[in-house]
């Protein structure tokens, strides 16, 4: 009688309780999931922008001994017997674009020098040139990133 | 009890909440594209030919493309569906992961043209109905382009000589009968061209509510519009005075030549027309483009149906003996007030007196060597009342009561200006006594003797008086 009495008395709170908590929990959770929505509203998948990555040919088209100023993507792509590689042509001092030497490379706005690699040789750039990572697609082109750095003398060989 | 109520309401509130949150959240991320980029990669892996490749193919990461075109303004998002667009490996695979085509992206990547600036649709949708475009409810002007009319687009940056030769081959064509079915006899492209038909300066990206879309039969899109404009002009616009006469086929030609023009030029660095050497035709070229949508080919006087009146027979070589080139010139400049003759000078209908005398010395080239008799017109005084007698008897069943010519009357309006002040009295003269073989103008004195020299004489005096006398 009394184990009864308790257990009916414990069984209307829990309900009670029950239905209390989960309300209160589901609308939080709604809550959160609109706050959390609105988030999402901040990052964009696109930007408008030119893409950083950008496709320049099949590697064939880059035999050893290739060495080629793309200047609309402001960059050099060199390619010899360790491999290819992408070096960038805007000059880290103030940005103008350098051009090539026999030596290496030269700025013409305040004669900072680099040689082959990119490596500062003279005057105000206070950086060597980057170079850029390149990949190949699936359709078998090569990639070059722009946003992707990879540390001077990173050649790779593609077929 | 209360508070029960409002907790259960809470609680199914916040369940349906949730429950639409999770939905939104499975599109954020499986949107269409990412199907379409996950077959994709089975594909390449699938028809991987090497190691290499299937490795390659394996790391692809599936992820949101567009190609950003600055100049073109727009960024296209195509390639996030047709992935495979430049891949030599999907040369046989199904659409949407196709490989482009012949070789146009050779000359024209992805990266640099984008899609729709050739295709069309619309460039920043991300699922295929609406970049499509298609369909009232996308709300778009430019729906992707039916393949059969995509070369309008190449006509953008190359001029029809290069295309001709250079897989733009329909679009060519369709400027070739643009031109030689006399199209600008009636159309303003430039501001040159007639003024019985609209002007079709950037008719190719018009907005779809510029055209009276009622009577079009499917799908309402310009294209649809053109076509079936060109196979039946009534049709669409019950009070249209155009003329076809086109061959199968030819409506698609001329509708893709339509659609290329357009209103926006392309940047310089996409274009590749010479505009420093614009083709330069021949006398019999421009007629064709000017005159014969109405003369046809100048042999012989036509009854217009449209017009509901006669149009003169211009090669007739009874004609071209009585007029020199200086009363032709005068004709062709300032046309015939009244009819549908339009005053093609530079000011007006826009040709250059260089092309007018193209025009007019290859109808020349009908004129009989032997000059017609003078009249001598001169040498007599012309009696109005007596000339006014003669006129009604004579020359009013085909000219009119009231000399204005019209509706179902043969003749020509005789009350035109030019035939008041610019043709001179003389020529007036010889074309009543001599007739004009090949029209419906008999001889009054060659052969018939019907009327005296000066009968003829009175009746052109009689005429010279109308804009006094009548009105
Ligand atoms: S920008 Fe190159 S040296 Fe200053």
């Amino acid at each position: 009688m009394r184990s009864e009495d308790v257990q009916e008395k414990d069984e209307k709170v829990s309900r009670r309780d029950f239905l209390t908590i989960s309300a209160l929990a589901t609308g939080a959770l709604a809550l959160l999931g609109i706050v959390a929505g609105v988030f999402r509203f901040f990052k964009s998948d696109a930007s408008y922008e030119e893409a950083r990555s950008f496709k320049i040919g099949k590697p064939e088209n880059f035999p050893v001994g290739t060495f080629r100023n793309i200047a609309d993507k402001k960059v050099f792509i060199v390619s010899d017997d360790a491999g290819v590689y992408a070096i960038s042509s805007v000059c880290t001092h103030l940005g103008c674009l350098v051009y090539e030497t026999d030596t290496g490379f030269q700025c013409p706005c305040h004669g900072s020098k680099y040689n082959q690699v990119g490596k500062v040789i003279s005057g105000p750039a206070p950086r060597g040139l980057p170079w850029y990572e390149i990949t190949q697609d699936v359709d078998g082109s090569l990639v070059v990133d722009s946003s992707r750095e990879v540390p001077a003398g990173t050649k790779n060989r593609f077929s | 009890m209360h508070s029960r109520f409002y907790l259960s309401l809470l609680l199914i509130s916040g369940l349906l909440v949730i429950s639409y949150l999770g939905l939104t959240a499975y599109h954020a991320v499986m949107p269409e594209w990412k199907y379409y980029q996950a077959e994709y990669k089975d594909l390449v892996v699938k028809n991987a030919k090497d190691d290499a490749t299937r490795k390659r193919a394996m790391a692809m990461t599936l992820g949101f493309k567009q190609v950003y075109l600055k100049d073109l303004k727009r960024e296209d998002r195509c390639i996030n569906c047709h992935a495979g667009v430049d891949n030599p490996l999907m040369e046989g695979a199904k659409v949407p992961f196709k490989k482009h085509s012949g070789n146009y992206l050779v000359n024209h990547p992805v990266d640099k043209f984008g899609c729709t600036v050739c295709h069309d649709g619309q460039s920043f949708a991300t699922n295929e109905k609406e970049a499509h475009g298609k369909g009232h409810e996308t709300h778009w002007d430019y729906p992707i382009l039916p393949l059969k009319y995509v070369q309008s687009s190449c006509a953008q940056c190359h001029d029809f000589n290069m295309l001709a030769k250079n897989g733009g081959e329909k679009v060519a064509k369709g400027e070739e009968l643009f031109r030689e079915k006399g199209c600008k006899g009636c159309h303003k492209i430039d501001g040159v061209g007639g003024d019985i038909g609209k002007a079709l300066d950037g008719v190719g990206n018009q907005p779809i509510a510029y055209f009276p879309m009622k009577h079009v039969i499917g799908e309402r899109t310009v294209f649809n519009w053109l076509k079936q404009h060109f196979v039946d002009p009534r049709a669409l616009v019950a009070e249209s005075a155009m003329k076809v006469k086109l061959a199968a086929g030819e409506d698609d030609l001329l509708t893709t030549y339509a659609l290329s023009l357009k209103s926006e030029e392309m940047p310089k660095k996409y274009r590749r027309i010479n505009y420093a050497n614009p083709p330069k035709y021949d006398g019999e070229a421009l007629y064709k483009m000017y005159c014969s949508a109405c003369h046809e080919d100048g042999d012989k006087t036509i009854y217009d149906e449209v017009f509901k009146r006669t149009v003169p027979a211009i090669k007739n070589p009874s004609l071209l003996r009585t007029m020199n080139d200086a009363n032709m010139d005068v004709i062709v400049k300032e046309g015939r007030a009244g009819t549908q003759m339009t005053a093609w000078k530079s000011s007006a209908a826009g040709l250059s007196d260089e092309q007018i005398k193209e025009i007019i010395g290859y109808l020349a080239l009908k004129r009989p060597a032997e000059q017609h008799e003078p009249f001598g017109l001169a040498a007599f005084t012309g009696d109005v009342k007596h000339g006014k007698e003669v006129y009604e008897v004579n020359c009013s069943v085909c000219h009119g009561k009231d000399a204005k010519g019209g509706e179902n009357l043969l003749g020509i309006s005789l009350r035109s200006p030019v035939v008041q002040k610019k043709i001179d009295t003389e020529l007036l003269a010889v074309t009543i006594a001599d007739g004009r073989a090949g029209t419906s103008m008999p001889p009054f004195i060659k052969d018939s003797e019907v009327l005296t020299k000066q009968d003829v004489a009175d009746v052109v005096a009689f005429i010279k008086e109308f804009p006094s006398a009548a009105k």
